[in-house]
């Protein structure tokens, strides 16, 4: 079949009344979708720059590994965890992943719901996204309970020695539950959206290995019309159930701050200010990774620009949520009438962490605002710069909110300033080596585009050949 | 494969190729109109307007979610409060969480974990459901061994009647087809040979299936069986240490010798450590003693407020004689601090009757429900006993022999037979209770308010105890 289309950036991203903009450039037939999608996989070696970033990723990871081991053997005292702080990186890092993670359901399931057609080329790679970063994120409360060899003790599971349930009254088991469906109904979602693509690979596969593991995975699928009829309801019912449910993972992961009585947690803000910005947090993310991706692989003609200025205008809007947030909890200290609220905040901005308070406020509020301009939005690798720095920012709030509230309790004796050790330092590093070899994985191994769905959005016409 | 014999295989349907989803449904609706029923159509993405074109009822998917999700909510308000507010369980006990008062069910509380079990059976019962219905997965389907199909997760279009149809014509609907716009016709067949399993899948699935129950047998296996060996223990978490627990022997060095020579791994503080909050600096309070008492001899069991109190084993050896001891050392008054009053010796009765009656008996006549019965052991010569001693007694209550600070320091080190009780009874307590044995010897053997009502002046007859022992010797006798 024809090769794929040169790789180029057409700007599509100029509103004219009275028209649809295009979504799929190139002049890209339903084969050209296929054949761009496939051409990644299909091609015998994945790019040197794969094979090198992979390399980084897995000596990354075996850091990880090292530290988590070095962890299980000596016990959590090997992270800067210590009175008063005893929740340190840990947890800043689970919230920071989490946060993360939230990108890709939301793109896959609360813009599928409100008809959004430009979803189709990213929701893909964005619910990949969302379940690494989950891994990532469970990887750290998983470790950080102490003896993880009795890990199911999180669960209500029956034993007779131990006659003891969870407390179902505690926002940490709230958030047991809440990660664990999150993560398993995104991997539901994710597989059962990827059912028909990997079909088109089973049918387009050439090895024995390859045509067996995809031929499993793809179920037997046909496309019929019965089933697509059924397919496309659980679709949405699960688009229905996945947004309320990502909207509930981020409260429930705030409620372990929130439901706490101590200054600078105990906000009502917290719900809709974290999933704000895990939303801003996870879409700078899929920016991150689509923009190489897209480059690296030739998507621009299904990722394209007007895809990442859209994602680009959301992370603007959602950090200027966030901003407000930050404003607002100021105003409530002062408001509140309570000292020691009063004092949270003002040691928060100018306190011993006065540096991670502003560059949060940097990162997070002031960087994103050069999204104003368009050419900052649709300028691919100007825009990687600015969505790295709005996570480094999202990092360096999930520190502030826990650390400087930890540091500086009801009770002046026991503060405290908190130091990371280097185990905290590598295993947040580490899980970037986690994070990127399971995309790196998935970008060679299954479909990185949704293309049964970008061809239904297709004008009906161009599928001549 | 289409072009096996009709005996080696069986016709499935013909299959219509169309190249746009638009003539797909157009010819979906002319073969609906038509009459035929047993039809599908299949498109690499969900085609606009196929489902009425073919004829497909709505699923009936949603209500089937609806069930679960209806079902799970109370299924997770269930599980929590059974597990969180219940204990009535026979098998898995419930554990009804008492925290701060609270109550023991909360609705607002129990909501996250009830709505995440709701969103789980749902997206569980969507996915599987879906699945179900559309009775995937298939992985033996005479459509996928043609190889035009292929393209159907591409970029064609395809509509297949089949034989089963009551309208099907082989020859009859191929030119339907044609008529309605295929750009190709293929015969869909089933081969009749191939559609046994390979006999070695059935071989090596069970051997599989007889491996994977190994495991879980030999655990059940032994879990039902005694054994000489201890359990195995998976993860020892902090069951065994690498340290002496107290009241054991000393550990044996290779050599065959205690590591500590007075074989007891428990070490005592050295000579003249002071556990925090025990400096006890004045030996008055804490000892009966007398403040410019300065003892003989370096070897004297009591130490003075220099020396402080350290009990070592080898004091305790060398204790002196009775004989040896020097009654004026003891204190004749209540220290500092002490405030002798109704309250005082009323509380010292109370702590007299719980821990001194029981040998010395309520009245101090040394005859306790504890004396008589070892007594009557004795008498039987089952039990070796001294008889308690009567606090009546002439020794016992002379003031010139047993001091109060004497008695003090009976009470807490104990004296002859009688063990120490200073480990049990606070210092103030035990003061209290010399306050109460002076009154009760005063007045004999009757009860404390016996002296209270006999004299008038009962507040300044204590008065005078705390003056000094002497002066209330002399007015008794």
């Amino acid at each position: 079949m024809a090769s794929v289309n040169p790789a180029i950036d057409i700007d599509n991203t100029n509103e004219e009344p009275g028209t649809r903009a295009p979504l799929v450039l190139g002049g890209l037939d339903y084969a050209g979708v296929t054949e761009t999608v496939c051409a990644p996989w299909e091609a015998e070696n994945p790019p040197k720059i794969w094979w090198l970033i992979l390399a980084a990723a897995v000596s990354l990871l075996l850091v990880l590994g090292g530290c988590v081991n070095h962890l299980l053997m000596k016990g959590v005292g090997v992270w800067g965890n210590n009175n008063p702080a005893y929740w340190g990186w840990p947890i800043v890092n689970f919230v920071f992943w989490v946060g993360i993670g939230h990108a890709g359901t939301l793109i896959s399931a609360i813009l599928f719901l409100f008809r959004q057609n430009w979803r189709t080329s990213i929701n893909r790679a964005a619910e990949a996204m969302t379940i690494f970063a989950v891994v990532c994120a469970g990887l750290f409360p998983g470790v950080h309970i102490g003896r993880v060899w009795v890990f199911y003790w999180l669960f209500p599971i029956p034993t007779e020695h131990l006659a003891m349930w969870p407390n179902f009254r505690s926002p940490l088991l709230w958030d047991v539950f809440a990660v664990s469906t999150y993560a398993t109904v995104s991997i539901l979602f994710w597989y059962m959206g990827m059912v028909p693509d990997i079909a088109t690979f089973r049918d387009r596969c050439k090895t024995k290995i390859g045509k067996l593991v995809y031929g499993v995975l793809s179920l037997g699928w046909t496309g019929s019309a019965r089933n697509w009829h059924r397919y496309e309801i659980a679709y949405t019912i699960l688009a229905a159930l996945a947004t309320p449910l990502v909207l509930s993972v981020h409260t429930i992961v705030s409620f372990d701050f929130a439901v706490s009585q101590l200054p600078g947690w105990h906000t009502t803000i917290f719900p809709p200010y974290f999933v704000a910005g895990a939303i801003f947090s996870g879409f700078a993310a899929v920016v991150t990774l689509l923009v190489p991706a897209r480059a690296i692989y030739g998507l621009q003609n299904l990722i394209t620009l007007r895809h990442l200025e859209n994602m680009n205008k959301i992370i603007m809007a959602t950090g200027m949520m966030v901003g407000t947030a930050y404003g607002i909890e100021f105003f409530i200290a002062w408001y509140s009438g309570v000292p020691n609220e009063q004092f949270a905040f003002i040691n928060r901005a100018f306190g011993n962490f006065w540096w991670a308070y502003w560059i949060m406020v940097t990162c997070n509020v002031v960087i994103p605002q050069l999204f104003w301009f368009k050419w900052c939005r649709t300028t691919p690798w100007f825009m990687v710069i600015v969505c790295i720095f709005v996570n480094i920012g999202m990092w360096f709030e999930r520190f502030v909110i826990t650390i400087t509230s930890l540091c500086r309790d009801f009770l002046p004796s026991s503060w405290a300033y908190f130091h990371p050790t280097g185990v905290d330092i590598m295993m947040l590093i580490g899980s970037f080596g986690l994070f990127t070899t399971l995309f790196l994985l998935f970008c060679r191994f299954l479909p990185v585009i949704a293309m049964a769905e970008v061809k239904g959005i297709m004008p009906h016409g161009d599928g001549h050949h | 494969m289409a072009d096996k014999h009709d005996n080696d295989s069986k016709l499935v349907g013909l299959l219509a190729q169309f190249d746009d989803p638009d003539s797909l449904v157009s010819a979906c609706n002319e073969a609906r109109l038509a009459g035929y029923k047993s039809m599908d159509a299949y498109s690499p993405f969900p085609v606009h307007g196929i489902d009425p074109a073919i004829g497909i009822q709505r699923s009936l998917l949603p209500f089937l979610v609806f069930v679960v999700g209806f079902g799970a909510c109370f299924v997770g308000l269930g599980m929590q409060y059974y597990t969180n507010a219940a204990e009535w369980s026979p098998i898995f006990p419930g554990y009804a969480f008492k925290i701060s008062g609270k109550p023991i069910f909360s609705l607002p509380a129990n909501i996250p974990v009830t709505f995440e079990v709701i969103v789980l059976s749902s997206a569980f019962a969507t996915f599987l459901g879906m699945w179900g219905l559309n009775k995937l997965p298939m992985f033996s389907n005479p459509l996928h061994r043609i190889s035009r199909f292929k393209r159907a997760t591409n970029d064609k279009f395809f509509l297949m009647i089949e034989t089963k149809d009551e309208k099907f014509n082989r020859s009859e609907t191929e030119s339907q087809l044609n008529q309605w716009g295929a750009v190709a016709i293929e015969e869909c067949r089933q081969d009749l040979t191939d559609n046994q399993l390979p006999s070695w899948v059935r071989l090596v699935g069970l051997l599989g299936v007889f491996l994977l129950m190994l495991p879980p047998v030999m655990i059940f296996r032994n879990m039902g069986m005694t054994n000489r060996q201890p359990r195995l223990h998976v993860v020892p978490d902090m069951d065994w240490q690498h340290k002496e627990k107290t009241q054991v022997l000393s550990p044996v060095m290779e050599n065959g010798e205690y590591l500590f020579a007075d074989e007891r791994a428990m070490r005592q503080p050295v000579d003249g450590a002071i556990p925090r909050g025990r400096l006890e600096i004045d030996s008055e309070m804490y000892r009966g003693l007398k403040k410019d008492y300065r003892p003989k001899s370096a070897a004297s069991s009591i130490k003075t407020n220099a020396q402080f109190v350290s009990a070592s084993l080898e004091d305790k050896k060398e204790a002196p004689a009775a004989e040896a001891e020097d009654v004026s050392m003891w204190l004749t008054k209540f220290p500092e601090g002490i405030t002798v009053d109704q309250d005082f010796v009323e509380r010292g009765q109370q702590r007299f009757n719980i821990y001194c009656s029981a040998c010395h008996g309520y009245d101090a006549n040394g005859n306790g429900l504890v004396n008589q019965k070892a007594m009557a052991l004795g008498a039987n010569g089952q039990a070796q006993w001294t008889a308690a001693k009567s606090l009546h007694d002439a020794t016992v209550k002379d003031d010139s022999k047993n001091p109060l600070g004497r008695i003090f320091d009976t009470i807490t080190n104990g004296r002859n037979t009688m063990g120490p009780y200073g480990s049990q009874i606070p210092v103030e307590d035990r003061w209290a209770i010399v306050a109460y044995v002076k009154a009760l010897q005063q007045t004999g053997i009757k009860p404390l308010t016996a002296v209270v009502d006999e004299d008038a002046g009962g507040e300044d007859d204590k008065k005078s105890d705390a003056d000094g022992g002497s002066d209330a010797e002399d007015k008794t006798s």
